[in-house]
């Protein structure tokens, strides 16, 4: 027995080694990156993968001031909080009542938010278009919240539904036996034990919200979001490499500095969240 | 328990009927989903039949999109395509199943890996895609490497039969990180003690995931096929752009570059609306038959 | 009567209240423009200047700029159409982008009448009505940059261009066998095979030709183009480019081979990028050259530079502040905004009065001689159908998935169906 531990030990250390590489492979773009934002465009013209041996921060400066991306900051990140927060409140809701409660029609429901998952973002772009406008959302961040909002959800309630259904039963029953109402189920039981997919989502809808360019231009046109920004970057013809590097250093840094410091956190979240069975 | 009681009143109205509270708690959902997503697609459905093109009003012209389709070649190349991408399907599931599942047990230097497997991910498609221009263009680093090693070069991104395959390879190890942050969430309801005893069995590591691990993450596997699927055939859009812009030829054009084609640069919605409603249907059919051959054993 | 009184005062106030939001509204009015290139830095300095002027001529009006990414712009755009509210003065592309646009935008004829003769370029602009829909900022063209340096190492006399196709064919010769690339190229997107046609077709097609090709009558299987479409195919095997021009955007990439010196030639633009300014920086103004392309066949001898108007300003249909607007649009193109356009982009204006006198680079010199008088940009005038198409086909021509003769059959049949529109 001993043997056959030792031996899956040895076994994993032998496939840690492809795995390392692959890790490498995933590191080089942000190490690619970092580089190219430290050259000159010339600089970059004429050695794409070298060092840079004069590093400037010029790029990250004008990046800054090009793209405005002081001013788009806060917007990116009252908007990415507001709809990261909204989707996991409702996805959350909606898993409950999908998974568990099981109410007269949930398979509609849920049809419908499967139907809704596959629709291609190009076809519902003209008639969502005009919906904002006729809403009045046009130009606001609680516009731009509502908006991504309803474009992540179906991803979202999809998944807490999955992990819901996962979760055997009988904790459901045992806490209404014990005289729990269902919205005390849903604070005191759903709520923890959904940690690890509310967390995930968490992770994955920060990334949506904080990486969207095309509902966020749709959406707000006056003051726009760190993104977009970026993406403005990128000119009709050339892509200043070493430019839009620097841009893209500067609004993914504050995403891996989260991932960074909390992580920790996520990954025994995750852990906490595990079903003692 | 008792202590937290709320009033008997409030319980009526809300904790007791799992009907009412089930509907109450999906209506922000649904009423999202609905205002904002299946509208839409009701609007884009009615605009395929006409000949809109965005500034006249439309002309019901009934089928005359659909019927240009089937004799659109472009469009028939871009279903071929489709169809090619979703044959790579299992490689999308089962790498970073596999992966997630040996962070799960231990692999030495796991936890690092989690944490890297993430990076292409947060990086936009645009970096990713100037990256992969730069290393695999017929100069670029890779034919570098195999003629090092005594290979010819090959022209990944310009040659019809290796584009696509190139394309998938750069979007899959783009978002394997993604699936697998979603599988670790999943093996972390996978009971543990039920490892344990199958270890004590002295049951193979082969044997282990087959039968224990594998079954009892089904329901997060069916989700990530249909995500996937989802994903592979709605989200691929920077990519081609920076990559091959569709070519060469058609062979790396998909149905959603077609439409942003079609909806932008040609200025043709009714035409893209079509190709959106197959689009749409092909992938509604495609989650319907994993879902039936998925969800055999779970609840749903 | 405290209570008639009451009244009347609140009525009062509301009604002032009302004035002064009415009278602000007026007074406070915001023209919104699209483009994808103001916040580039070196057109900076001209979008400032329009900014500036333009306000201070029009108390209580603020222009506003919202650059939104290009991949995206037609996208946004059509959206903006289709919904009749968005922007009130949008960047265009001179061609088809306008052309297939004009119901959404307003006719300028009876207001531009008083810059028409200073401004060149109008025909990219104007609709099948024959009425204008933008107005013309800048000028579009084609033309052979090359690098001295290596035409002297491949023993070839830097200043002797090639005159027509023979010559060309000989100049090739002699930097392949010194080793070197002779033109970059970069068809990804099929861009590259957009410039070949236009600059190979300037000289070889008559006027007539010319218009025959803008109206769809002339041909892809006839034999002028044939012509063109057969030296696409025969230039690749003479070893004209480097092998994965289908991997190689044309921008930048194309031309960032060329300022690193690794080929000879490159068909280049003449205002945006890849134009004297670019390649001066990284060669030294004194090793680019540049010369017209000659054509395969036909033409007159005559060497005349293929030119079209570049980008415009429109206005929109659904613009509440059409006059306000179309004054804006023409802003763009005062001769003093021009001047300044020029100077800190290096584009080529389309308004004939700047001064360009001050120019030192030889290469930049030489266009502004050519420009006076211009030939047709063919790839301009056709349908985006066929354009899309043909930057397929040009591909699968040089991976060998398909033959002349089947692409030309190809591009016949969507001539065909576009025309058909």
């Amino acid at each position: 027995m001993a043997a056959v531990e030792t031996r899956q030990k040895r076994l994993l250390a032998v496939i840690a080694l492809p795995m390392a590489l692959l890790a490498l492979s995933a590191v080089y773009p942000v190490f690619f990156t970092i580089n190219a934002a430290l050259k000159t465009r010339k600089g970059f013209v004429l050695d794409r993968f070298g060092l840079a041996t004069d590093a400037t921060f010029a790029n990250f400066g004008q990046a800054w001031n090009q793209s405005r991306l002081s001013e788009y900051f806060t917007n990116s990140v009252v908007v990415t909080i507001g709809a990261v927060l909204a989707l996991l409140l409702i996805s959350s809701f909606a898993g409950y009542a999908l998974a568990i409660l099981r109410f007269r029609g949930s398979k509609i429901v849920f049809a419908i938010i499967l139907v809704s998952l596959m629709i291609p973002v190009q076809v519902v772009l003209v008639p969502f278009y005009r919906t904002m406008i006729a809403l009045d959302l046009i130009n606001s961040r609680a516009g731009l919240v509502i908006a991504y909002t309803a474009f992540f959800l179906p991803f979202s309630v999809y998944l807490m539904t999955a992990f819901y259904a996962r979760l055997p039963r009988e904790l459901f029953e045992a806490a209404q036996i014990d005289g729990a109402g269902l919205v005390q189920i849903w604070w005191h039981i759903m709520l923890p034990m959904g940690k690890p997919a509310l967390l995930t989502l968490g992770i994955l809808n920060t990334l949506y919200c904080w990486n969207d360019v095309l509902i966020s231009l749709l959406v707000l046109q006056d003051k726009r979001t760190l993104m977009v920004g970026i993406a403005a970057l990128r000119g009709e013809y050339t892509t200043n490499v070493p430019l839009l590097a620097a841009g893209i250093v500067l609004a993914a840094a504050p995403i891996v500095l989260i991932y960074i410091v909390f992580q920790r956190q996520i990954v025994s979240g995750i852990a906490v969240g595990a079903v003692k069975g | 328990m008792t202590e937290r009681q709320p009033s008997a009143a409030r319980r009526r109205f809300l904790g007791d009927n799992p009907e009412r509270l089930g509907w109450l708690f999906v209506v922000p959902a649904l009423a999202l989903v609905i205002i904002f997503r299946i509208v839409p697609l009701i609007w884009g459905f009615g605009t395929s039949f006409t000949d809109y093109n965005g500034m006249v009003a439309p002309r019901f012209i009934g089928l005359a999109n659909y019927a240009s389709l089937t004799h659109d070649p472009v469009f028939m190349d871009s279903i071929v395509n489709m169809l090619i991408l979703l044959a790579t399907l299992p490689i999308w599931i089962g790498l970073p199943l596999v992966l997630a599942i040996l962070i799960h047990q231990g692999v030495p230097g796991g936890k690092l890996f989690r944490a890297v497997y993430f990076f292409p991910a947060v990086l936009s498609s645009v970096i990713v895609g100037a990256i992969f221009n730069m290393l695999l263009r017929y100069d670029g680093s890779f034919n570098a490497m195999l003629k090092g090693i005594g290979l010819s070069p090959v022209d990944w991104l310009g040659n019809s039969s290796t584009a696509l395959f190139s394309l998938i390879a750069v979007q899959l190890w783009a978002t394997f990180g993604m699936s697998l942050l979603i599988f670790l969430a999943g093996l972390s309801t996978v009971p543990s003690d039920m490892l344990e005893a199958a270890k004590l069995d002295g049951a193979k590591l082969m044997a282990t995931w087959w039968y224990i691990v594998i079954p009892s993450i089904r329901p997060i596997i069916e989700f990530a096929a249909v995500v996937t699927t989802i994903g592979m055939l709605t989200s691929m859009f920077g990519l081609i752009y920076v990559l091959t812009a569709g070519g060469p030829g058609t062979s790396t054009t998909l149905p959603e570059f077609l439409i942003w084609l079609e909806q932008g640069r040609m200025n043709r919605p009714g035409y893209a609306s079509a190709i959106s409603m197959v689009l749409f249907a092909m992938m509604a059919g495609l989650a319907f038959i994993q879902i039936r051959i998925m969800s055999r054993n779970a609840s749903l | 009567m405290t209570l008639t009184r009451r009244a009347l005062c609140a009525g009062t106030m509301l009604a002032a209240a009302f004035a002064v939001s009415v009278g602000v509204a007026s007074a406070d009015t915001t023209l919104t423009v699209w483009d994808w290139k103001s916040g580039d830095p070196t057109t900076q300095p001209y979008f400032d200047a329009v900014k500036k002027d333009f306000e201070a001529a029009h108390p209580g009006v603020t222009v506003k700029y919202v650059m939104q990414p290009h991949d995206q712009y037609y996208t946004l755009l059509g959206t903006a159409i289709s919904a009749g509210q968005g922007p009130d003065v949008v960047l265009l592309h001179g061609g088809s982008q306008t052309k297939e646009r004009t119901g959404a935008l307003v006719k300028l004829d009876d207001n531009i009448a008083d810059i028409k003769g200073r401004i060149a370029g109008w025909p990219e602009f104007t609709g099948a009505d024959g009425d204008a829909y933008a107005v013309p900022i800048s000028i579009q063209g084609f033309a052979v940059y090359y690098n001295k340096d290596l035409w002297q190492k491949a023993g070839l006399d830097p200043n002797k261009t090639p005159k027509n196709w023979a010559d060309l064919e000989a100049v090739c010769a002699a930097l392949k066998k010194a080793g070197t690339t002779c033109f970059a190229l970069g068809n990804k997107e099929g861009f590259g095979a957009d410039f070949f046609l236009s600059a190979v077709a300037a000289n070889g097609w008559t006027a007539a030709q010319q218009e025959a090709w803008t109206k769809g009558d002339l041909k892809w299987s006839s034999p002028e183009v044939k012509a063109i479409v057969d030296a696409w195919v025969a230039t690749k095997g003479a070893g004209w480019y480097a092998e994965g021009a289908n991997s190689t955007a044309k921008f930048m990439d194309e031309y960032e081979s060329f300022e690193r010196g690794e080929n000879a030639n490159t068909i280049g633009l003449i205002s945006d990028v890849a134009h004297w300014m670019e390649f001066d920086d990284f060669l030294g103004a004194d090793k680019v050259g540049v010369y017209v392309m000659p054509p395969v066949a036909g033409g007159d001898g005559s060497l005349k530079l293929p030119l079209a108007g570049g980008i415009g300003y429109g206005v929109t249909n659904f613009s509440p502040n059409k006059d306000l607007a179309i004054a804006l649009a023409k802003s763009f193109a005062d001769t003093p905004h021009m001047q300044v356009f020029f100077e800190s982009a290096g584009a080529i204006p389309a308004d004939t009065k700047v001064d360009t006198s001050k120019v030192e680079s030889p290469s930049a010199k030489q266009i502004l001689a050519w420009l006076a008088d211009g030939v047709p940009l063919a790839h301009n005038n056709m349908s985006t159908a066929e354009t899309e198409e043909w930057h397929r086909q040009s591909q699968l021509l040089f991976t060998g998935e398909t033959t002349v003769d089947k692409a030309l059959a190809r591009m016949d049949e969507v001539q065909a169906q576009a025309k058909k529109k």
